[in-house]
């Protein structure tokens, strides 16, 4: 076929529909997803007994917080990259604050306690339990941003994917930490931010599959 | 270039909106640009596979048209996608062989070339196959346009489409095949040499373009 031929063909189909792009598509499917999330956390860990007086220490408010953040800022971000040629923009610089506040509490941590307990607070008792949770819980909401994402048309699939594992991780993370009682950012500096990785990881996996276009 | 911002964006604006001839004068318009991307990122490509991949990049656009926001500019949006498709069309290239450099001029394979009769049956064989393996409306469109030779009027009426739609369907599918024979000539242990010509062959058969 003649390339002039497909043009008059492809001006001839019916007008493209505002309503069939991502965004419009975007927030139903991660709501959903969050609502399996919770339900799912809800069933099977719940919030620890102490939540309200734990949050009125600002250490341990800080890792509910920096991953709700990192999941705010990162939302445009993908929202962003599923579109050609778009810039990120403000968030894209803001969000580095967040692994830099993290990183900030850790040095901070690893400073003002007791040298002897420094290795006891990284340790912790739940790693077998924190790195499966966040990767767990934060699969619903993948699963939804990257349904919606199909949409688009991100010109890097895989980073794509990894934006919307950030996302949903960060989501992911803030619910989990209400059910973590390991309040040292020791503790959760590092392994948080491991979960988050590997939520991050597999998000990059799906989306270099399931984002192709 | 803000000019060219201003006028591409404003009839791909009028083209998503619904003016058809808007939209023709926004791909016509950026057709040369296309072309100038394609030739520069498949460097040593054949005028046809340049061609093909504009054609792909064409289609994406058209795909994608809503992923455009109008109050962006337009030439970033424009030139990311067909970026994205030349490099998925060079990737493909790598992944056969090469490219221009693995055609080999058809003298050199006279000695190994099969009995003529033999490799058209092969290729309608192999045709059928790909055929199969693609939706039968698709399929059916490529038979009746392709080998049939009908014009593209006449399977619309008959299938209850416009002429357009049946154009972008069988050109739809026409890459579909071509991916599917591209794949299947790199299976491992498929014989590199028959399969390819069996390829080139059911293309051919079912009218190459351009």
């Amino acid at each position: 076929m003649k390339t002039e031929d497909l043009i008059s063909s492809l001006a001839a189909e019916p007008a493209a529909n505002p309503a069939s792009g991502v965004e419009t598509r975007l927030p139903g499917l991660l709501v959903l997803g969050l609502m399996v999330t919770a339900l799912s956390f809800t069933l099977v860990l719940g919030p620890r007994p102490d939540l309200a007086s734990a949050l009125a220490n600002p250490m341990v408010l800080a890792k509910t917080l920096l991953p709700l953040l990192l999941a705010a800022l990162a939302l445009p971000l993908v929202l962003r990259d599923a579109r050609p040629g778009a810039r990120y923009g403000l968030p894209g610089a803001l969000i580095w604050a967040v692994p830099l506040a993290v990183a900030g509490l850790v040095v901070l941590a690893f400073l003002t306690v007791d040298p002897a307990d420094r290795l006891r607070l990284f340790i912790g008792h739940s790693i077998p339990v924190c790195l499966p949770a966040i990767t767990l819980l934060s699969l619903p909401m993948l699963a939804g941003l990257l349904m919606a994402l199909r949409r688009g048309a991100p010109v890097n699939p895989a980073r794509c994917g990894a934006l919307a594992g950030l996302v949903s991780a960060g989501l992911a993370t803030a619910i989990y930490s209400t059910f973590c009682v390991e309040d040292s950012p020791l503790f959760y500096g590092i392994w948080y931010s491991a979960g988050i990785g590997i939520a991050t990881g597999l998000g990059a996996l799906a989306g270099r599959r399931l984002l192709k276009w | 270039m803000n000019d060219r911002n201003a006028l591409w964006g404003d009839l791909l604006r009028r083209g998503n909106a619904g003016d058809g001839a808007a939209y023709a004068r926004f791909l016509t318009a950026a057709l040369p640009v296309l072309r100038n991307i394609a030739r520069a990122r498949l460097a040593g490509g054949t005028a046809e596979e340049v061609e093909d991949v504009v054609q792909e990049a064409l289609l994406a656009i058209h795909a994608k048209r809503h992923t455009w926001r109008d109050t962006d500019p337009v030439t970033p949006w424009l030139y990311a996608i067909a970026r994205y498709k030349c490099a998925d069309a060079a990737r493909r290239r790598r992944a056969r062989g090469g490219g221009a450099a693995s055609e080999v001029p058809i003298e050199d394979l006279a000695e190994v070339l099969p009995d003529e009769a033999l490799g058209e049956t092969t290729a309608a064989r192999d045709l059928g196959q790909l055929l199969g393996r693609i939706d039968a409306r698709a399929a059916g469109i490529v038979r009746a346009v392709g080998i049939e030779g009908e014009s593209a009027g006449e399977v619309g009426a008959r299938l209850g489409m416009s002429e357009g739609a049946v154009r972008v369907a069988y050109h739809r599918a026409m890459q579909r095949l071509k991916l599917l024979a591209e794949e299947t000539t790199t299976e491992p242990g498929a014989d590199p040499g028959r399969q390819e010509l069996a390829g080139q062959e059911a293309e051919t058969a079912t009218g190459r373009r351009r």
